[in-house]
C-alpha cells in the first residue's frame, strides 16, 4: 500500500495539468460486472482549485523521453519518477469506483521509450479493466502523438473518449516549445478517430453545432485514403464494423494558453477549425502555470492567466452552443476578447442595430443571442409562447438573467432598460452591475481605472 | 377545513379527494407538524387507497404522466408548504390540461417547478456525493443526510451500477435505508446499530483517495469559493476526501 501511495502521489502530480476530467458523452447501462455511464457525466468531487474530479486522472508513467519546454515531466526536469503496473492501476480504479469516488479512469502518459511502447502498456491496462474486471464505467484515454494506427484502434475499442493534445494553438509555438512533437503526428490520430467514428455512424460533433445535420457522410471523411464518395460504397464498407463501439463519447483535445504569443482570435480560430474539420466534442484550454524554468517561457512568478482562460471558454461556448462564429466575435478589429465583459455582451453592444429584440416574436436562434438568455430559458420562452404571451415578470421565473437581458429586449413592445439605448450607457450599466458596485452617475470613465484604483473604489464602497 | 394526513403520498392524494368531494381545504399538514389554530376546524384524514388511486389516475389522464412525476418529486421535497403548492398545481392542471407545464411564468407552476428542481438537484448530488465503504462481508455501505427525501430516487442508478454488490444507502436523518442486490431493492427502517463492520483494507483505500484528492489540486489555482459552490459544505460531513474517518464534523 505504501508503494502504491508513493506512485499515486507522483503520477497524480504529473497528471494534474491535463484539463479534461469530463465523463460525459455516452450513456450506457451496466453490460459487464460493475459500472455504467451517465450521458451528462457525473462529477464526484471538487479539489481545492475548484476543478471537478470525475475520473481518476493519472499518468501511466512520468518517465519521459521528450523534452517539451512547458511540461513538468520533461526529461531534463529534476522530478520524482514512477510507473504503474497495468494490473495495479486497474485494481485501484475498481476499488475507487466501488466506493463511488470516481466515474472511471482518465489515463494519460509520458512517452517512455517510444509512443508505441507506452501505448501498449496503456492498452494492456484498459483491457484488464474491461475484460478481467468487467468494468463498464467511463474510460478516457490520451493518445500519444506518433502511435501506430493499429494500437490506436485497439485503444479506441476499449475507451469511451479519446484525446490527442494539440498542446499549442499554432504550429509555430509547437515547434518552439515541443520540438519532438510534429503537427503531422498530432493530426494523423485525430483524423483516424474522426474517420472511425464516421464509419460507425457515430460522429456527433461539438455541442449543438451540427444538430439535425448528418455529418456521418463521405464528404466529412478525412485524409489520404479517401474512399469512393458514392454513398452506397461507403455504407457497404462500414456495415460490418458498425457493431463494435469505438470511442462512443468522441474525441477532445487541449491547448495551453499564455505560453506562446498567440492572440485570443488565433486561439479561437484554431478551435473553430478543429470543430469544423475533426468535429471534436470539445477543445480544452489551460492557462499556463509556470512549473519549470525556461528562458523562452513566462518566469516562475507569473500568475496563470485565469481571467483570459475564462473569457476564451465563454467564447468557446458561444461557438458550440449559441451558433456564433469566430469572425463575429472579433469583428471590431481587436484581436483579443474584452477582459471586462463577456463576449456575448460585447457582441451585442457592437450589434445594437439587431436589438432590442421582441421576446414574443424573435425566433429561437435569435433569442439565444440575447445576453442573459441561455438554451434552457430560450426553450421555455418558445414553449410558453405556444399557449400564452411572455410578460416581463415571467422572464425571471424562466431562468433569464433579467438584470443583463433587460437592456436588449422588449416585451410586447415595451423596453425595460433603465437608461438610454446606446452602447456606452448600456456598457457602463452592465459593468457596474457585474462589479456589484453602485458608482456615482457622473463617474462614467471607471473602465480606465487601474486595478489598484478599482480596489480602492471597491473598498470605499464596502465591497471588500 | 384543515386536513391532517400521515405524511405518505397516498395520504396527500386522499386529502385532495376530500377537497373535491367532501369539503374544500384551507390547509394540509402532516400529523406531527400540524399547529391548530382558531380560524379553521381540522380533520384527520385516514389514508384511503381507493380515493388515492382515483386522484392518481385523474392526474395522469387529465393532466399528464409528466406532471404526475413532477408532483411526486415536489412531494419528496422538505418544503413546509408543499401540500398546498401541489394542490394548487393540480387544480390549475385540471383546468389547463397538459399545457400547465408550459406556463412557466405562472406563480403556481413556478412553485412546483422550483420544488421539482430542488429535488432533482439533490438527487444528482447524491449520485455525486454518496461515498461507500467496503464492509467486512463485502457489503457496500454509505451514509447520507439529504435535505429532501431523495433516497428512493437514487435506487435506479446505483442498482444498475453495482448490480453484483449488495449495497446499503443509509439516510441517517430519516432512519431508513435503501438495500439492494442484483437489481432488486427495498427501503426499510435502519438504525446506526445496524451498521456492519469495516473491512480490513477500507481505511487504506480511504487514505489513497484522500491523497489523490489533495495532490490533484493545482496550488497556483487555489479557489475555495469555487470549490464550495459546487460542493456545499453541508455535504462534507459524509465525504471521505474531506472527513476521512467520518468523525462528527463541525
Amino acid at each position: 500500500m505504501e508503494v502504491m501511495m508513493g506512485k499515486l502521489k507522483i503520477l497524480a502530480d504529473s497528471a494534474k495539468y491535463d484539463v479534461s476530467c469530463s465523463s460525459s458523452g455516452v450513456g450506457r447501462r451496466n453490460n459487464g460486472i460493475i459500472g455504467n455511464t451517465h450521458s451528462a457525466g457525473i462529477c464526484h468531487s471538487w479539489s481545492a482549485d475548484g476543478r471537478c474530479i470525475s475520473l481518476l486522472k493519472v499518468l501511466f508513467t512520468n518517465k519521459c523521453a521528450y523534452d517539451c519546454e512547458y511540461c513538468i515531466n520533461r526529461r531534463s526536469n529534476d522530478f520524482p519518477r514512477a510507473s504503474f503496473e497495468p494490473d495495479e492501476l486497474a485494481r485501484l480504479t475498481i476499488e475507487f469506483y466501488r466506493r463511488n469516488y470516481i466515474e472511471g479512469l482518465f489515463l494519460s502518459s509520458a512517452v517512455e521509450k517510444s509512443p508505441d511502447y507506452t501505448a501498449e502498456r496503456i492498452l494492456e491496462c484498459l483491457r484488464l479493466l474491461r475484460y478481467k474486471y468487467g468494468f463498464s464505467g467511463y474510460i478516457h484515454a490520451k493518445i500519444i502523438p506518433g502511435v501506430s494506427s493499429e494500437i490506436l484502434h485497439q485503444i479506441g475499442l476499449a475507451a469511451d473518449r479519446l484525446s490527442v493534445n494539440i498542446e499549442m494553438p499554432s504550429s509555430k509555438s509547437l515547434e518552439l516549445f515541443a520540438p519532438q512533437k510534429k503537427p503531422k503526428q498530432i493530426f494523423a490520430p485525430m483524423r483516424q478517430i474522426t474517420n472511425s467514428l464516421i464509419e460507425r455512424n457515430s460522429l456527433v460533433g461539438p455541442g449543438t453545432m451540427f444538430k439535425g445535420k448528418d455529418i456521418n457522410s463521405p464528404e466529412n471523411y478525412l485524409g489520404v485514403q479517401q474512399i469512393s464518395s458514392e454513398t452506397k460504397g461507403f455504407r457497404a464498407l462500414s456495415a460490418n464494423v458498425r457493431k463494435e463501439t469505438f470511442a462512443p463519447a468522441g474525441q477532445t483535445t487541449q491547448m495551453i494558453i499564455g505560453a506562446g504569443g498567440e492572440t485570443d482570435q488565433s486561439i479561437l480560430t484554431t478551435s473553430e477549425n478543429l470543430y469544423h474539420t475533426f468535429k471534436m466534442k470539445r477543445v480544452y484550454y489551460s492557462a499556463y502555470v509556470p512549473v519549470v524554468d525556461s528562458p523562452i517561457l513566462p518566469d516562475r512568478t507569473t500568475a496563470p492567466p485565469l481571467a483570459r482562460e475564462h473569457r476564451i471558454y465563454q467564447a468557446d461556448w458561444l461557438l458550440r452552443f449559441y451558433g456564433f462564429s469566430v469572425s463575429e466575435l472579433f469583428n471590431s478589429g481587436d484581436e483579443n476578447l474584452d477582459p471586462d465583459l463577456d463576449p456575448k455582451v460585447t457582441w451585442a453592444l457592437r450589434n445594437l442595430d439587431k436589438f432590442p429584440m421582441e421576446i414574443n416574436k424573435a425566433p429561437y436562434e435569435m433569442l439565444l443571442r440575447i445576453p442573459g438568455i441561455g438554451a434552457i430559458s430560450a426553450k421555455r420562452i418558445v414553449r410558453q409562447r405556444k399557449v400564452s404571451s411572455v410578460k416581463f415578470d415571467d422572464l425571471k421565473k424562466m431562468g433569464v438573467v433579467v438584470k443583463r437581458a433587460k437592456y436588449f429586449l422588449t416585451c410586447s413592445g415595451r423596453y425595460y432598460g433603465d437608461r438610454k439605448f446606446e452602447e456606452e450607457t448600456i456598457r457602463n450599466s452592465i459593468l457596474q452591475m457585474e462589479n456589484g458596485l453602485q458608482l456615482s452617475m457622473f463617474d462614467n470613465n471607471w473602465k480606465q481605472l487601474e486595478a489598484g484604483a478599482k480596489q480602492e473604489k471597491l473598498a470605499a464602497a464596502g465591497v471588500i | 377545513m384543515d386536513y391532517i394526513y400521515d405524511g405518505t403520498f397516498e395520504g396527500l392524494l386522499t386529502c385532495i379527494h376530500h377537497h373535491y368531494y367532501t369539503e374544500k381545504t384551507t390547509g394540509i399538514s402532516v400529523k406531527d407538524e400540524y399547529q391548530p389554530n382558531f380560524l379553521n376546524r381540522s380533520k384527520e384524514v385516514i389514508t384511503d387507497e381507493i380515493k388515492a388511486d382515483i386522484v392518481y389516475e385523474a392526474i395522469e389522464r387529465k393532466i399528464s404522466s409528466y406532471d404526475l412525476r413532477r408532483i411526486y418529486k415536489a412531494f419528496l421535497s422538505c418544503d413546509p408548504d408543499k401540500e398546498m403548492k401541489i394542490l394548487r398545481y393540480i387544480e390549475l392542471g385540471f383546468k389547463k390540461g397538459s399545457a400547465v407545464s408550459m406556463l412557466h411564468g405562472d406563480p403556481i407552476v413556478f412553485d412546483v417547478q422550483s420544488l421539482e428542481k430542488k429535488v432533482n438537484r439533490e438527487k444528482e448530488r447524491m449520485l455525486q456525493f454518496v461515498r461507500f465503504s467496503v464492509m467486512k462481508n463485502g457489503v457496500l455501505y454509505a451514509k447520507i443526510e439529504p435535505d429532501h427525501d431523495v433516497l428512493e430516487l437514487t435506487a435506479h442508478h446505483f442498482c444498475d451500477r453495482y448490480r453484483n454488490d449488495l449495497f446499503i444507502i443509509h439516510d441517517v436523518k430519516r432512519k431508513k435505508a435503501l438495500i439492494a442486490f442484483q437489481g432488486e431493492w427495498y427501503i426499510t427502517h435502519f438504525e446506526e446499530t445496524d451498521i456492519p463492520e469495516l473491512s480490513a483494507d477500507e481505511n487504506e483505500y480511504r487514505r489513497l483517495w484522500k491523497t489523490y484528492f489533495d495532490h490533484i489540486a493545482i496550488k497556483e489555482r487555489t479557489n475555495p469559493k469555487c470549490q464550495r459552490n459546487f460542493m456545499p459544505v453541508r455535504y462534507w460531513k459524509n465525504l471521505t476526501e474531506v472527513n476521512i474517518f467520518g468523525e462528527s464534523y463541525k
